[in-house]
């Protein structure tokens, strides 16, 4: 197997599916966010929402916390720290491998 | 793919202004300021009103601060959070630092140089004219750049155009300081409110079941 190939099977899979991508690049740009803007940014169904976060959640990647806001009852999600090494490891893995495929 | 992280990355940054909220609290400080400015001009110097807020310029500003803060997590909590959700902000201080130090050392390097020429010509108001300045490169730096808000460009722009005409209007100082701070506290509460108006429009309550 090539050196270019072998880089791309080392990426990580959890992080790698479209729509947990974005959820994990939303959520590395803030402290938190709750289940609605991550649903209105990401476009995602509820259900669909719902089911990538747990995803993300049993991986150790994101903390998910129902909690309140004055009166107003909010599902805030947060990348770990776990979370945040992965998505950096990602961002390098495929900025290299961008850097390999265009040289 | 860098670029998409970037673009990711100032979308959700951008997203604090969507709802015009803080230009309407950051226009209630200017018309503060305006105020502090106006009213010792009017009163005259020797007033005690005029002596109280003279002398207690960091007072209000730091009331004013703590005001239009509580102002903002009340509305946004009411208006912004149950219609497009809420986000708290990661604060980076040393980048933030970094950047308004460079903005700030770039305003004041373009005021000096507004103030050279002013003195060339002699007939201006350098004060109002250097305020203009400063507060257009800070829209333009710390708000249109840094978070890609287009309108702040253009808030940057008018900033700098009230405070080249007020520097040439002959008003005494105060009343010069006091219209340019009412006049943006008016365009940024204008741009505030209709931002507030179309986000409202464009954002109803969302109903139990949405986007199921």
């Amino acid at each position: 197997m090539s050196d270019d190939l072998r880089r791309v099977t080392e990426l990580d899979r959890l992080i790698h599916e479209p729509a947990r991508l974005l959820i994990v690049t939303i959520l590395s740009t803030v402290e938190s966010a709750d289940f609605l803007f991550l649903q209105r940014e990401t476009g995602l169904t509820k259900g669909n929402l719902s089911a990538h976060l747990s995803k993300l959640e049993d991986a150790g990647y994101v903390k998910i916390q129902k909690t309140f806001k004055g009166k107003l009852p909010l599902t805030i999600c947060k990348l770990t720290a776990a979370g945040t090494k992965a998505i950096t490891q990602y961002r390098q893995q495929l900025q290299s491998f961008m850097e390999m495929t265009t040289q | 793919m860098k670029d998409d992280f970037a673009e990711v990355e100032q979308r959700i940054k951008r997203y604090w202004f969507s709802d015009g909220i803080g230009e309407l609290a950051g226009g209630g400080m200017f018309l503060l300021l305006a105020a502090y400015f106006g009213i010792p001009q009017f009163l005259g110097e020797n007033n005690l009103l005029s002596v109280i807020l003279q002398s207690s310029l960091v007072l209000v500003m730091v009331a004013g601060i703590f005001v239009v803060r509580w102002l903002v997590t009340v509305l946004k909590t009411r208006l912004t959070y149950p219609r497009t959700g809420y986000v708290e902000y990661r604060v980076d201080k040393k980048h933030a630092i970094r950047i308004r130090t460079l903005a700030m050392a770039f305003a004041m390097v373009i005021a000096f140089l507004m103030v050279l020429l002013a003195r060339s010509i002699q007939i201006v108001d350098s004060t109002v004219l250097v305020t203009g300045v400063v507060v257009g490169v800070v829209f333009v730096i710390l708000r249109g750049k840094s978070y890609g808000v287009q309108r702040f460009y253009l808030l940057g722009a008018i900033s700098v155009v009230i405070g080249i005409a007020l520097s040439f209007s002959g008003l005494p100082n105060g009343y010069s300081l006091a219209a340019f701070y009412g006049l943006m506290g008016l365009g940024v509460m204008i741009s505030g409110g209709w931002v507030l108006f179309r986000y409202l429009k464009n954002n109803p309550l969302p109903t139990e079941g949405d986007n199921e």
